[in-house]
């Protein structure tokens, strides 16, 4: 794919969160696309994780990674990235605070990224920055929601019904072995259902 | 009263992570803003936050239950249970312009205020450090959500029970079964019977 190419998806991928009012935001969200950098990563290389130090806001451009918070010694899968979606750590680009999560990647992926650095000094000094700033939080929001309502479904296929009107590819994304815990139900439970998904 | 209101949000505000005492200014003109407080009683829908609203509201006393329309039950679901001393907000209208797909009813009798969001974009302009305490508020409201989606994720009801009894005791104390149960994803069923194994 070409990199024009992926800078349109970057553009709109950014007009689908900021409301782009005049040509003047046009213009400058083009320019910030343009700053982003582009690479490809493979399986189970990590977007971020516990050490990182200086956050990057990551747009996906194919692929998919999952997020895991740590709870005691264990990682949960917390939620995932598809492609055409931002992925960054709250805990570094929001409130610069080390990051309690990290992100590994699940399916090869194609990931433009912009360091924080380069993002606060757009997010503080452009008029567009404070929407895009307030988009991500509105997004990293509705994120957590979207996810609790998965969740709060109390039979297993309720669940998986509920994950997969959120994500329709959820099936095909997580590996099986993990799919369990992020669904927050037993393996028999999830085989059960997947069984009577698959009957109808 | 409305002095207890001002002790309230200042208190609430000196309580976030980003608060610095160089904000006190700011935080006493969002103290200011605020309207006087009214009353609602136990039961009632909040009709305050009905569309078109886009405000902030506090509650200053008492217990709201967030719900929303659970696709997969004929019956409307208990989203999230609100404590005093907090913000809620209309999200949809907010974020998104749309209509809310939750609304809140007291649990309690409740008081609750708002500060209207024409004052907060006003007061934006004026006290740019409002964004850092939007963002640190916000940043409270993910921590919970964050840690609510590990505790419904845990396959089993008695660990997402003795989960709510350590981590929000201040919620479990309130909570009738009925509310426990959806606060923790499980059918009343199951926690009846976890309460049995419990009390063994």
């Amino acid at each position: 794919m070409s990199k024009d190419k992926d800078y349109e998806f970057i553009l709109e991928g950014l007009s689908l969160h900021v409301n782009v009012g005049s040509s003047d935001d046009q213009e400058a969200l083009l320019q910030l696309s343009r700053r982003f950098t582009i690479r490809t990563y493979k399986e189970e290389e990590e977007l971020w994780n516990l050490t990182t130090s200086s956050g990057q806001l990551h747009f996906i451009l194919s692929g998919a990674f999952a997020e895991y918070l740590i709870d005691g010694r264990i990682a949960h899968l917390l939620r995932f990235y598809p492609k055409n979606r931002f992925a960054y750590s709250e805990d570094l680009i929001l409130y610069s605070s080390k990051p309690k999560t990290y992100s590994k990647c699940l399916v090869e992926a194609r990931v433009a990224s912009i360091p924080a650095g380069t993002l606060a000094e757009y997010l503080m000094n452009e008029q567009l920055g404070s929407r895009l700033l307030t988009s991500l939080i509105e997004l990293s929001m509705t994120e957590y929601r979207n996810t609790t309502y998965e969740m709060l479904q109390t039979s297993g296929i309720h669940r998986i019904s509920a994950a997969l009107e959120q994500f329709p590819d959820v099936l095909d994304l997580i590996p099986r072995n993990q799919l369990a815990d992020y669904l927050g139900i037993s393996r028999a439970s999830l085989f059960r259902s997947l069984k009577q998904i698959d009957n109808g | 009263m409305a002095n207890s209101l001002d002790k309230l949000v200042f208190d609430f505000f000196r309580g976030l992570p980003a608060y610095t005492s160089d904000m006190e200014e700011t935080v006493q003109s969002i103290v200011q803003s605020f309207d006087t407080p009214i009353t609602k009683p136990k039961g009632s829908i909040i009709t305050e936050l009905s569309p078109p609203n886009k405000d902030f509201w506090f509650l200053c006393e008492g217990y709201l239950k967030e719900i929303y329309k659970n696709p997969f039950h004929n019956q409307d679901s208990l989203f999230n249970f609100i404590p005093p001393s907090s913000i809620f907000v209309n999200e949809d209208s907010l974020f998104y312009n749309k209509r809310p797909q939750h609304y809140y009813k007291a649990y309690t009798d409740v008081r609750i205020a708002s500060f209207s969001n024409e004052r907060f974009q006003e007061l934006k302009k004026k006290f740019p450090a409002i964004i850092k305490l939007y963002l640190s508020g916000t940043g409270e409201i993910q921590k919970n959500r964050r840690s609510r989606l590990l505790m419904l994720r845990m396959p089993n009801t008695i660990d997402r029970i003795e989960w709510v009894q350590s981590q929000r005791g201040d919620l479990y104390n309130k909570m009738d079964r009925v509310t426990l149960a959806q606060y923790i994803g499980v059918s009343r069923a199951s926690l009846y019977r976890a309460f049995e194994k419990l009390d063994e």
